[in-house]
């Protein structure tokens, strides 16, 4: 049986404990405030240390860094990119074999660097610290249809039995004769035998899972019950409240000031 | 009996059951686009076909899906693109449901205007979070040619997105394309809501 897909790290801390509500609501304040209250790069660089404080603390600080790669390449290039071509560049600030780099390029490129590290290392908090199905259940008490719910953690399980299949499918028609490699052409042309299997049969079967769950009473009328039935401490309702009320107050000073 | 309103809400079983296939679908799509080393990604082959089986309401929700879900498992960046993948389940689902995409030259013209529609919602986010860029070497170095010779960021960012979402999205639709129209007629009258699943309440 495959595993359900997740990037759930299990190491009993806080945060594991935590309403994984409140772990969103910490993500919509480390969107939202550093654009209500400036100085941007002041609060954003405030909420990327919180966040990796609280990444440590929650035992989870080496799992970041895989999540990190890929956007730290591309911030390497708009460092390289803003800092030498930015249309609004006027002082230098130094020169490495010709090319010169500019204060402003350069500026800009640090203020970006610092958005996308406070969003991903705020995703990065519940992503690692939260399991997919406690994040849905909690979704589905706050009133998101259970119906949606099921189409959520269906896909986390659907999406690893799939995978599975692409290296037998892979096998199969390489020893029929099928050219997997060579020029982009010959590339190219494999991808439909080998996805048009994966497709055929997953939409098939759609047509008896919609079945089984039927005959399970899945569109039953009534109120649905939890399997497992966990109550919001008072601290998740304490810290709740604050970081609403701080989203509300910051909201209301920038309306006010502006 | 006739079709189904384009924008009905309602999500019957089958239907919600093709959501999580679908998201399925674009990560296998993306995985193969890999091993076989193609320059393309591939990945919403699944958001299409879900969009040319149940219309544009079901396209939408599935793309969306599909970016939660990866955002939850490989990058959580993806949540921020959510929004593209619901306008490119949008256009298709519309599209599929005025014209019926039914020869390889209409798919072809729907690749494009996925394209450009999906450029068009891409590019905001792209100059938030990117200053413009996308990641990808060629469209990047466009984008770098662009705004050395004094051409706005946004029209830059436009252009090194479209140049790489082109080629991408019209394989992807031609690929849905090609698959949706051997798919078994017992199948695709399922989600036209002709027959409707037994239901034992």
């Amino acid at each position: 049986m495959a595993r359900a897909l997740s990037l759930y790290v299990e190491t009993n801390t806080f945060l594991q404990k935590l309403d994984p509500m409140v772990k969103l609501l910490y993500i919509l304040l480390s969107i939202l405030l550093p654009f209500l209250i400036l100085p941007y790069r002041v609060v954003g660089l405030t909420f990327i240390l919180i966040s990796c404080l609280l990444l440590l603390y929650g035992k989870v600080f080496k799992k970041v860094l895989p999540l990190l790669g890929f956007s730290f390449l591309i911030l390497i290039s708009i460092v390289i990119i803003q800092g030498l071509f930015m249309q609004s560049n006027r002082t230098p600030a130094f020169t490495i074999d010709g090319l010169t780099f500019y204060k402003e390029g350069l500026l800009y490129a640090w203020t970006l660097c610092i958005r996308v590290l406070d969003v991903l290392l705020a995703f990065a908090l519940l992503v690692l610290t939260t399991r997919p199905s406690d994040l849905i259940q909690s979704l589905v008490k706050r009133g998101l249809s259970p119906r949606f719910g099921y189409v959520l953690s269906s896909a986390l399980q659907i999406i690893p039995q799939m995978m599975s299949e692409v290296g037998s499918i892979m096998d199969a028609q390489r020893s029929r004769g099928l050219e997997t490699e060579g020029n982009l052409w010959t590339r190219l042309k494999a991808f439909v035998p080998l996805i048009g299997p994966v497709v055929m049969s997953s939409l098939l079967e759609t047509r008896e899972r919609a079945m089984a769950l039927e005959v399970r009473g899945f569109s039953a009328i009534g109120k649905k019950t939890f399997l497992f039935d966990t109550e919001m401490t008072l601290l998740d309702k304490i810290l709740e409240w604050v970081l609403g009320i701080l989203l509300l107050i910051s909201i209301i000073v920038r309306i006010v000031w502006l | 009996m006739g079709k189904k309103s384009m924008w009905s809400l309602s999500f019957s079983t089958p239907v919600l059951v093709l959501i999580p296939a679908a998201v399925g679908i674009n990560y296998v799509g993306k995985l193969f686009a890999q091993l076989l080393k193609l320059p393309l990604w591939l990945d919403s082959i699944g958001t299409i076909i879900a969009s040319m089986l149940s219309g544009p309401i079901v396209g939408a929700v599935s793309g969306a899906i599909n970016n939660i879900i990866y955002g939850l498992t490989m990058d959580p960046i993806s949540f921020v693109y959510a929004l593209t993948s619901i306008a490119i389940g949008l256009v298709v689902g519309i599209m599929a449901y005025r014209g019926r995409i039914t020869t390889l030259w209409r798919a072809i013209v729907v690749g494009l205007v996925v394209a450009i529609v999906s450029a068009l919602v891409s590019t905001p986010l792209n100059v938030m979070f990117w200053g413009g860029q996308t990641g990808n070497v060629w469209g990047d170095a466009l984008y770098a040619y662009c705004i050395a010779h004094n051409i706005p960021v946004w029209l830059s960012s436009f252009f090194d997105e479209i140049v790489v979402d082109i080629p991408d999205k019209v394989a992807t639709v031609v690929i849905a394309f090609v698959i949706f129209v051997s798919l078994p007629k017992r199948l695709i009258q399922m989600y036209e809501g002709e027959e409707t699943l037994e239901r034992l309440d």
